[in-house]
């Protein structure tokens, strides 16, 4: 019996050692982002700022909740399209409806996309890559960072500015409009000055120098217009485009070949977002464009003014769907019903829909109409329009700015786009007259609505609104519709100042 | 309070009752015990005049003038009452038979404690196998269900093997875990999931601080003790327990027919969407209702096999258990087998060694309906065309919602959940001396899962596969010295406790897809075109010690008292260590000179205790972010394959964070009266818990989207009450009844600073809603229903200026117009007060139980009711039977706005309009058990019992859905009561018996 009192002791005490064991986490497990070294560390990190880019593109009614103003676009009156139509009947202004389902995303993907870039940049800082390496991807994080705060501030107004080096709280205040086009400017400056020529990456995805020159051309133009009104901003909009077209690698495709899914990361796309059909990484556009009779969710078509004012030709063609497709869904699979189409007007939703996202749709991927083709965030013939508008903005139109315009109108028309047609060329052109055919030319494209409220003729479009649209029109847009709310959680838990009250210009 | 009022008074009227003394004999007698040894301080009374009494001495002998005719009463507490008529004799040798008192009951109270149910000085409530072996039980948790007062246990969801919703006196935490801690014969588990109910010897549920302070950093939440059964000594006991019956869910939600939807669709579209010649083909029998499809009577049984005994030495309890169910949703088996072995040793006088061995497995198969689509679906088309082949879409595009066809997902697709579950443990006693005692135990739980499903390409085109498996290993190890004196004058018990757990975990996840065939399904991954993968890995570590004392001085004053320290790896070194301290001390009123022996009052004792507690429920780093790594942050910079993205954390670090307290203070009395035919035991108790553990929302310019922070207050006070009476107890009739009633006002007292509200709940409905159906703000319950005031419906020539037939709501910001700003707090979903009686009535050899159950004052969000009206995101028409009473030029409701589009769209579905009382009376149980006594001996049957049983024989209740207790919350604290697609519970029969050799 001693024998086991004393076993019972050796037990004990061995056990109480055992018990010193330290009582830290095991953290062997988890990848630590503090040391980025070669050259697969940094696009390792790069790449998910590209990817919340993406994420955020690739549903265009949730990204576009609150530019459905538009009058390129319009949506179904049932459903669940209630936040859309909240933005396509200008039920906001005074801070309501900040809470509608879908303002938030593109919110919350672009701030994401500047939280990723931030997070980058501020790695770079003390990796050990080489210099080469690293400019590269610092301007390519710093692209995509200007890129999204451009789209913040167009769209919710001046917003507090969060750079590498900052450690946010949440009690930030928003700065003004001005302030934040100069960071942006900063940003693009510094990416247009590292970032490679077009075409020099087989990487067709990665921002080119040519991407930050078109987004410093944007911005500028933007900046020219409302609300900061700079119109000594309208000459650089016109440099930064020259040199853009000067670059001589992007050209026009064919109209009808545009759209389609082989034809994508052509010479004619400045920037896109990619999609991947070997990793499934879908484009929702087919899907929301196409009528729930197309299989698709008939979240966002035409406009009827819009498109009844659309100049008939190839463009218009390659524009839109005009014989919706009649399908049904069988045994896994999207099948023809009887009749194959039916003409728009009488179809479902009483609207054609844009052919543009719904050409390179894909029906075997799922039970709804889907895509793969990569969306284009600018493509060359933007920089044609912002290159002539610029020109004819800062009342220096000239013909290298009327051939740049003609040169958009000819491939529209079919035609070759660098050969001269006096049927379609235009012999002088006003800013609106650019406008208009930018509104054309890139209808649909997440442009028309920057390009109205830039421009002040928000109000002018609307009016001529056809009255047999269905969404209820709740009041005709003045400025207080200019700027949409910024989404109510972001108010609830943070310290900014929801619009109008909290929009500050300079 | 009214009982309690009552009952004092019964109270003081019995107190005051006196009679005459009238003329006696004198008799004489001795009082012994079953074996003979003499008992003293017996009372022994006149039955026809109880003022007339005296008690044995110490040789058990007592003297008493009666007269001829009259009748001793003769008692002592712990042994049965007899009654002996005196018919002339004048010696009496009395035999006093042991009889169980509830008072006598032991309890046990955690590392290795039992103290008896007299002594307690904490809030514990004690359920034994006595108290629900008449009720058919699968799960452990159904048996604590309305039986312990303090104790919510909800049954959220109908599925069979689901678990229960288990808070103690209220929630503490808000994003934290509020489940209770479960102990297993002294072993932390995981969960009681698989653990067979006929296997419980007894449950005890740690209510209070003092109770529950022994299990420091994670007793906050309250404790359930389990403990299995083990042999007794003696003849080899074969028992087989089975039964077996059918489930039906409560009730079916009323739906318009066919033709009436069809009208619907073409009123909300404003077009003839649906044909009028298809109309009458609606009319003359055409269409579907899909609840007829959804649900089915459900078979289930249920087979208990044990054998138990032992020696001198050594006994043992061995069982195996198979239950079957399938569920009354279709496509939905569950299945469950575990087998238990319990065995202890006497090695020699010093040293007891014991080992407690348990094995599981459950599984769950079938893809589930969803009800929230499902029953909302085009009612236009069957499920198959008349080739008996799918109809997959709407035969008309866009009616009813963009859902699939509802049973394309659960005739096609597979899903397979198992759980399997290893409990051993193992222990060793030994006596230092007598009065030493020391415990060395050791445990490990280990938890395999594997959860598997298949999309088929019948549903949506799409054909995917996920197979997950996570691994849990939790280690334990205690050792327990403990002292023990001799002395009743001043009982003293003394215990000090070194322990240390360890868990660890790990999954690993296969993503495929692309499947070119259906046939395999996730048993053959490597069939998909795409495949993923994905893992994780995650251990905590806790070490702590206790030391407690338990001090009675003279039986009548008790006093315990414990300090537990807690080091967890979870947090960061400087906050890695708490001390969690309790007291409490009782007083036994009953047994001060003044109150012994009373005539009424046969125990009396009144406690009070006060105590800190904590819990550490988050996750493994939590003090740290930690870098996104997986698909979602891979890019296809060329359009093709992607590249591997690390992301920045979406969770900022936070190093400072520690130990969530509860600071906890109860004070109650236990009284027994009538020689404990009838015990109440009333409980006040107020909880604040601090530094909560709250997982808190960043707005998106900061970066990470959220923070685990100690911020925070929340406060639980209430009563619980229970009474346990013996309302007949002669000749062939007993009844019993047991009565608890739990009252707990929840309220958030702080967040984090300057912010009076966060929304912390589940958005439900995929987004449908732009605010969040509750949230949580301080001075209300952690969970607030947010919505519209919905004051009725626009009537035609109203005055206010609303269009005819749209819902009306309060305008609360006096601003014109309804926008947000005029979403208020319309309800919570906390109960005022729950209850739970059960009812025992024995007759001749026949048993009765009953166990009633309800709740007052909740209110339940009834989204499957708004979807059902065709209201909420991608919901297109309405099918509820209420849309026919929707507000119409010639039909002027006030409570159904019109069913047009332009109605539906100024509608505002988050809105009082779907808030109903969830309140509810529910019969959970009845069983009516025929005892056969001992008709079978002869062919060696000891004893035969067949049953019959009902669960949910009727509910009572206003709510309008399937029924007010299944919810889409599910464990949630933060968004409690919500309706939609919920697994309804069932009604169910079955019979059964209990057979033992």
């Amino acid at each position: 019996m001693k024998n086991t009192y004393k076993i019972f002791t050796l037990i004990a005490s061995v056990l109480l050692v055992f018990s010193c064991s330290d009582l830290e986490e095991d953290r062997s497990g988890i990848l630590s982002l503090d040391n980025l070294q070669s050259e697969g560390d940094l696009v390792a990190a790069l790449t998910p700022v590209y990817k919340e880019l993406q994420e955020t593109f690739k549903n265009p009614h949730f990204m576009r909740t609150n530019t459905f103003g538009s009058d390129d676009i319009t949506t179904w009156w049932g459903g669940n399209k209630a936040p859309l139509r909240v933005f396509d009947g200008f039920n906001y202004g005074n801070g309501e409806n900040s809470e509608v389902n879908w303002l938030d995303w593109d919110w919350k993907g672009f701030w994401k996309v500047i939280y990723h870039a931030n997070s980058l940049v501020e790695g770079l800082k003390t990796s050990t890559a080489p210099d080469e390496t690293k400019n590269v991807v610092e301007g390519e994080a710093r692209f995509l960072r200007a890129f999204a705060y451009f789209q913040l501030v167009r769209e919710h107004g001046n917003m507090p500015i969060i750079l590498d080096g900052m450690t946010p709280t949440g009690d930030e205040q928003r700065a003004t409009v001005l302030e934040n086009y100069q960071h942006i400017e900063a940003d693009l400056l510094f990416a247009e000055a590292n970032l490679p020529a077009p075409g020099a990456t087989a990487n067709v995805g990665r921002a080119s120098a040519a991407a930050a020159k078109t987004v410093l051309a944007d911005l500028y133009l933007t900046w020219a217009g409302w609300p900061v009104k700079d119109t000594s901003k309208n000459a650089l909009a016109a440099t930064k485009a020259k040199e853009v077209i000067d670059m001589g690698y992007h050209s026009l495709l064919p109209i009808d070949q545009l759209w389609l899914l082989e034809n994508a990361n052509s010479r004619e796309s400045i920037f896109s977002v990619q999609f991947s059909k070997e990793e499934d990484q879908r484009n929702g556009h087919p899907a929301a464009t196409s009528f729930h009779m197309a299989r698709g969710w008939s979240d966002m078509y035409p406009e009827l003014q819009f498109f009844n004012d659309f100049p008939e030709g190839p463009r218009k063609d390659a524009t839109f769907v005009t014989d919706i497709p009649n399908r049904g869904f069988s045994g896994g699979k999207i099948i023809t019903k009887t009749p194959a189409t039916i003409p728009w007007a009488v179809s479902q939703r009483f609207h054609p829909m844009y052919g543009k996202f719904t050409a390179s749709e894909d029906l075997t991927v799922v039970g709804r109409t889907m895509g793969y083709r990569p969306i284009e965030v600018y493509r060359y013939s933007e920089v044609l329009l912002i290159y002539a508008e610029a020109k004819a903005a800062s009342g220096s139109m000239d013909a290298s700015a009327l051939e740049a315009l003609n040169q958009v109108k000819r491939r529209a028309a079919g035609l070759d786009p660098n050969t001269a047609d006096a049927l379609v060329d235009a012999t002088s052109a006003t800013v609106n007259d650019i406008v208009t055919e930018k509104g054309w030319e890139l209808a649909a494209e997440h442009k028309r609505w920057f390009d109205l409220i830039r421009t002040e003729t928000l109000e002018d479009a609307i009016s001529r609104r056809d009255p047999s649209e269905q969404v209820p029109l709740v009041r005709q847009p003045t400025k207080a519709q200019y700027i949409t709310p910024i989404p109510a959680e972001a108010i609830a838990t943070s310290k900014l100042t929801q619009n109008p009250q909290g929009f500050r210009v300079q | 309070m009214k009982h309690f009022k009552t009952i004092i008074l019964l109270f003081i009227t019995l107190l005051t009752c006196t009679n005459t003394l009238i003329a006696q004999n004198s008799v004489s007698g001795s009082v012994v015990d079953q074996d003979g040894q003499p008992i003293p301080g017996v009372t022994i009374l006149d039955d026809n005049d109880q003022t007339n009494g005296t008690v044995t001495d110490f040789d058990g002998n007592f003297t008493i003038s009666i007269p001829t005719d009259g009748t001793l009463n003769v008692s002592f507490i712990g042994y049965e009452t007899q009654t002996i008529a005196v018919s002339g004799q004048t010696n009496f040798s009395i035999t006093l038979e042991e009889g169980v008192s509830a008072l006598d009951e032991v309890v046990i109270t955690g590392y290795g404690s039992q103290v008896k149910k007299s002594d307690l000085t904490g809030s514990i409530a004690s359920i034994g196998s006595e108290d629900f072996e008449s009720q058919p039980l699968i799960r452990v948790d159904q048996a604590l269900q309305a039986r312990a007062a303090g104790v919510a246990v909800t049954q959220t969801s109908g599925a069979p093997g689901a678990g229960y919703k288990i808070r103690i006196r209220g929630a503490n935490s808000i994003t934290g875990n509020n489940n209770p801690l479960y102990v297993v014969d002294g072993l932390v588990v995981g969960n009681i999931n698989n653990i067979n109910a006929s296997d419980i010897s007894s449950m005890e549920v740690l209510k209070d601080a003092s109770a529950t302070a022994i299990y420091g950093n994670r007793g906050a939440n309250g404790v359930v003790l389990i403990t299995t059964k083990s042999g007794s000594k003696g003849k080899a006991k074969i028992q087989v327990d089975s039964f077996f019956g059918t489930s039906q869910v409560v009730q079916h939600i009323p739906v318009m027919t066919p033709a009436q939807f069809a009208e619907g669709v073409n009123l909300r579209d404003g077009v003839e969407t649906i044909s009028q010649a298809r109309i009458a083909e609606l009319r003359a029998g055409a269409g579907v209702n899909w609840q007829d499809y959804f649900f089915r009577t459900a078979p289930f049984s249920n087979v208990v096999v044990s054998a138990s005994g032992g020696t001198e030495d050594v006994d043992y309890y061995v069982s195996a258990n198979t239950y079957e169910a399938e569920a009354t949703v279709i496509n939905q088996d569950y299945s469950r087998l575990n087998l238990r072995a319990n065995i202890n040793a006497q090695l020699n006088d010093k040293l007891k060694i014991g080992i407690n061995n348990f094995v599981s497995r459950s599984e769950n198969t079938g893809a589930r309906v969803n009800l929230a689509t499902g029953i909302a679906w085009d009612m236009n088309t069957p499920p198959r065309d008349s080739n008996g082949d799918y109809n997959s879409a709407p035969l008309i595009s866009g009616v009813g919602n963009g859902s699939p066809m509802p049973l394309l997902g659960p005739e096609n697709n597979k899903v397979e959940n198992i759980s399997d579950q290893l409990i051993t443990s193992v222990y060793a006693n030994y006596n230092i001396t007598d009065n030493i005692t020391f415990n060395i135990s050791a445990g490990i739980e280990k938890i395999d899962m594997t959860n598997s499903r298949y999309t088929s390409s019948e549903v949506n085109g799409v054909t995917e596969a996920v197979v997950r498996d996570q691994q849990g290993l939790r280690f334990q190890n205690t050792n327990r010295l403990t002292y023990k004196n001799d002395n009743p004058d001043h009982a003293f018990q003394a215990d000090l406790v070194h322990e240390q757990q360890s868990f660890e975990m790990s999954f690993r996840e296969a993503t495929a897809s692309n499947f070119f065939s259906n046939s395999t399904n996730f048993k053959e991954l490597s069939l998909a075109g795409i495949q993923n993968t994905d893992s994780g890995i995650s251990n905590e570590k806790l070490e702590s010690f206790l030391a407690r004392i338990n001090y009675s001085l003279y039986d009548k004053y008790l006093f315990t008292a414990s300090v537990r320290a807690d080091g967890s790896s979870k947090f960061n070194k400087d906050n890695q260590w708490g001390t969690f301290p309790s007291g409490s001390i009782a007083w036994r009123i009953s047994q001060e000179d003044f109150l012994r022996d009373h005539p009424t009052i046969s125990s009396l004792k009144a406690r009070a205790s006060f105590g800190v507690t904590g819990s550490q429920a988050v996750s493994p780093f939590s003090t740290i972010s930690i870098p996104g790594i997986s698909t979602d942050n891979n890019y296809p910079f060329t359009g093709g394959v992607a590249s591997i993205g690390v992301a920045p954390s979406t969770r900022m670090a936070n190093p400072d964070l520690t130990w969530e307290t509860t600071t906890q203070f109860n004070i109650g009395f236990d009284l027994g009266l009538w020689d404990s035919k009838a015990l109440l035991s009333v409980d006040y108790y107020a909880k604040k818990t601090e530094d909560i553990l709250l997982s808190r929302v960043l707005p998106e310019f900061v970066g990470p989207t959220s923070i685990t922070q100690n911020a925070g207050e929340v406060e639980n006070k209430g009563f619980d009450i229970s009474l346990s009476t013996v309302l007949y107890d002669k000749d062939d009739l007993s009844i019993s009844s047991d009565f608890n009633l739990s009252a707990n006002k929840n309220k958030v007292l702080k967040l984090v600073d300057g912010i009076d509200t966060m929304v912390l709940g589940n958005t439900y409905y995929n987004n449908s809603f732009p605010v969040n159906p509750t949230r949580v703000e301080v001075g209300q319950p952690i969970s607030t229903f947010r919505g519209y005031h919905f004051v009725g419906v626009y009537q035609t020539g109203n005055s206010d200026g609303g269009t005819p037939g749209h819902a009306k709501y309060q305008d609360l910001d006096g601003v014109d117009g309804i926008t947000t700003n005029d979403i208020g707090n319309v309800g919570d979903g906390n109960p005022d007060y729950t209850w739970g009686w059960n009812l025992n009535v024995d007759y001749k050899d026949f048993n009765l139980n009953m166990v009633f159950e309800g709740a007052q004052g909740n209110d339940i969000y009834n989204f499957q009711r708004m979807r059902m009206m065709g209201l909420g995101s991608a919901q297109f028409h309405a099918v509820h039977a209420d849309f026919n009473n929707s507000w119409s030029a010639t039909n002027p409701s006030n409570t159904i706005p019109s069913g047009t589009q332009a109605s539906r769209d100024a509608n505002q579905w988050l809105s009082s309009q779907f808030l109903e009382d969830g309140s509810y009376t529910s019969l959970r149980s009845a069983s009516l058990t025929y005892d056969l006594k001992d008709v079978l001996n002869d062919i060696g049957i000891e004893q035969l019992k067949v049953f019959v049983n009902a669960e949910n024989l009727f509910i009572i209740t206003d709510y309008s859905g399937f029924d007010p207790v299944s919810t889409a919350s599910g464990n949630s604290d933060v968004d409690l009561g919500i309706d939609l697609n919920a697994f309804p519970i069932s009604r169910s029969f079955s019979v059964g018996f209990n057979l033992t050799f």
